[in-house]
């Protein structure tokens, strides 16, 4: 799973509402792949505004992955910023691990790189 | 404007029109037509457009047309293709010393290859002198006779200047797939979707239905990239379905070359889904299921959860924390799934962004109505393909505007498409 898949999940258990802590979902045992892709810019200037970048720096403090404090003015333009960005969200995967809830603890779990979102009978 | 031909395949015939218009926009090249001079039954039809290079480029990603033919004359006999012609000599004066060659067609008949010879030489007027080449012609033209039900026939004559896509078809065939299902769409309509969907760079696409991916891969070859959900973990990764063992989506995607655009995959309910609140997706393009060959179901037990059973201990472990735990599912009925897909448009596609999904119907008792609306949804293009006693009908829709607090409209009688599962079981038998 990539960071911006990531990026737009949050748990989704029942009563589990607290929007600072049901997003973003906190990894753990997080097996990490890094995956060359063809980089677009076009995609990733879409992008940009639909990004939670505040959620997404917390991910990538917690995995180690370099990534600027703040969106440049221009970033079309900012090749620098643009090649981290996609190496960030594009081209680093979690091949297995889960995403835990910070307010309901319930454990998402990943398998070949594909998060299982499914709840229990209990949750839904 | 200068007028063209444009040249469709005989087929989908409810579908040509809405991709001509998709694309239309998709390309930015306006192109005018008289909607009335629309004729199912035949492949050709007059459009304006500013210029061939525009022309070229409406059609480059066509999946239901085979070319656009830069139009020189047409009648019901060669004598008055050839008046028309002649109106405008100095176009040919272009053409004189290029190298040219002559495709002579039939619609509705087969002409000998005498009659084909007959028919240039028809033409010997042109006095073009350069060399006949049978490929990378500088100029193509192309002449058709189109036959209906009168046997009176309608000849067409003009200078192709593009092709559309059709040439997909073969590449996307599920059988080239390494991986696929008793329910992966077919190439042709995949593709077409596509083009509803308007895919193109930069835009982001999620089915919330992928099953086996194939709209995944079809809108990741026009650019967009793409992510996909499914209730059921096993078809996205291929320990069920026709190929095994195969690793299930992503064996599928080196094959067509769209490994960095197709983003992820996931297990989730989409009626239930974990995407957080907003606008996300610059397209959802889906199949959901009908119930008939994938049973639809969503997370949930017939008469109402029970706590105690996921939360109950087995050997010490709580239920659901086990391994083989699977959360039950119950059945998930026609007309919600499609009701819930429209919510889940509504709220997470941009403004601009469009809904391409099939409708089951069932033939006889389907009306305009039966299709669901939506406040912030605006109904593009409803095209039907009919299989006898029911039909799909591919809907697209566009997002006008922002969510805020609409409620859907509720349908006043029950659509035709309801408990759509248990009436293909039952023939489609009139409902009490």
């Amino acid at each position: 799973m990539r960071l911006i898949t990531h990026n737009m999940l949050k748990c989704h258990v029942k009563n589990c509402d607290n929007p600072d802590k049901q997003f973003p979902l906190r990894f753990k045992g997080a097996e990490l792949e890094q995956v060359e892709a063809e980089r677009n810019d076009e995609f990733l200037v879409r992008m940009i505004p639909r990004l939670d970048w505040r959620a997404l720096l917390v991910t990538a403090k917690e995995l180690g992955i370099e990534l600027p404090e703040n969106i440049p003015e221009d970033p079309e333009n900012d090749d620098a910023f643009l090649q981290a960005l996609h190496t960030a969200i594009l081209e680093t995967h979690v091949k297995e691990g889960s995403m835990v809830c910070n307010g309901c603890n319930h454990e998402y779990k990943i398998t070949k790189g594909i998060p299982n979102m499914l709840l229990a009978e209990h949750e839904i | 404007m200068p007028k063209f031909i444009v040249y469709f395949a005989q087929l989908h015939e409810d579908f040509r029109l809405p991709e001509l218009d998709a694309l239309s926009k998709l390309e930015n090249v306006r192109v005018e037509y008289d909607p009335r001079s629309y004729i199912r039954s035949s492949p050709f039809l007059v459009v304006e457009i500013s210029s061939s290079e525009q022309a070229a480029k409406l059609v480059r990603r066509a999946i239901l047309i085979r070319s656009i033919i830069e139009y020189w004359g047409s009648g019901r006999t060669y004598s008055d293709v050839y008046a028309e012609v002649k109106h405008e000599q100095e176009r040919w004066a272009l053409y004189k010393t290029s190298s040219f060659k002559f495709t002579v067609d039939a619609f509705g008949k087969s002409l000998t290859q005498e009659e084909k010879v007959r028919v240039i030489n028809g033409f010997s007027f042109l006095e073009f002198t350069g060399p006949i080449r049978m490929r990378n012609a500088q100029a193509e033209f192309f002449v058709c006779e189109e036959y209906d039900e009168t046997r009176e026939p309608k000849i067409w004559f003009g200078r192709v200047v593009g092709t559309g896509s059709r040439d997909l078809i073969d590449r996307f065939d599920v059988k080239k797939r390494k991986y696929l299902g008793n329910t992966t769409m077919d190439a042709e309509l995949s593709l077409l979707m596509a083009n509803q969907a308007q895919a193109q760079n930069g835009m982001f696409v999620y089915d919330p239905f992928v099953g086996t991916g194939s709209f995944l891969l079809t809108c990741a070859h026009f650019g967009a990239c793409t992510v996909g959900s499914d209730i059921d973990g096993r078809q996205i990764r291929g320990t069920a379905g026709f190929k095994r063992g195969v690793d299930g989506i992503r064996a599928n995607l080196a094959q067509y070359n769209v490994e960095s655009r197709v983003i992820d995959t996931a297990v989730f309910d989409a009626s239930r889904n974990p995407w957080r609140p907003g606008p996300l997706f610059d397209a959802i393009v889906t199949d959901p299921p009908y119930g008939v060959r994938a049973g639809a179901k969503r997370q949930g037990r017939v008469g109402g959860t029970k706590s105690e059973l996921s939360l109950r201990l087995v050997d010490g472990t709580p239920n659901h924390a086990r391994t083989d735990y699977y959360p039950p599912t119950e059945p998930y009925e026609m007309s919600f799934v499609i009701r819930d897909l429209l919510h889940l448009a509504a709220e997470k596609l941009v403004v601009g962004g469009r809904l391409v999904y099939w409708l089951p119907t069932v033939a006889g008792e389907y009306t305009p109505h039966d299709v669901p609306e939506h406040p912030v949804l605006q109904l593009v293009a409803n095209s039907e393909q009919p299989f006898g006693s029911w039909s799909r009908r591919l809907i697209t829709m566009e997002k006008i505007k922002p969510l805020d607090s609409h409620e859907a409209v509720v349908p006043e009688r029950d659509p035709a498409h309801k408990n759509f599962r248990d009436r293909y079981f039952n023939k489609f038998e009139p409902v009490a």
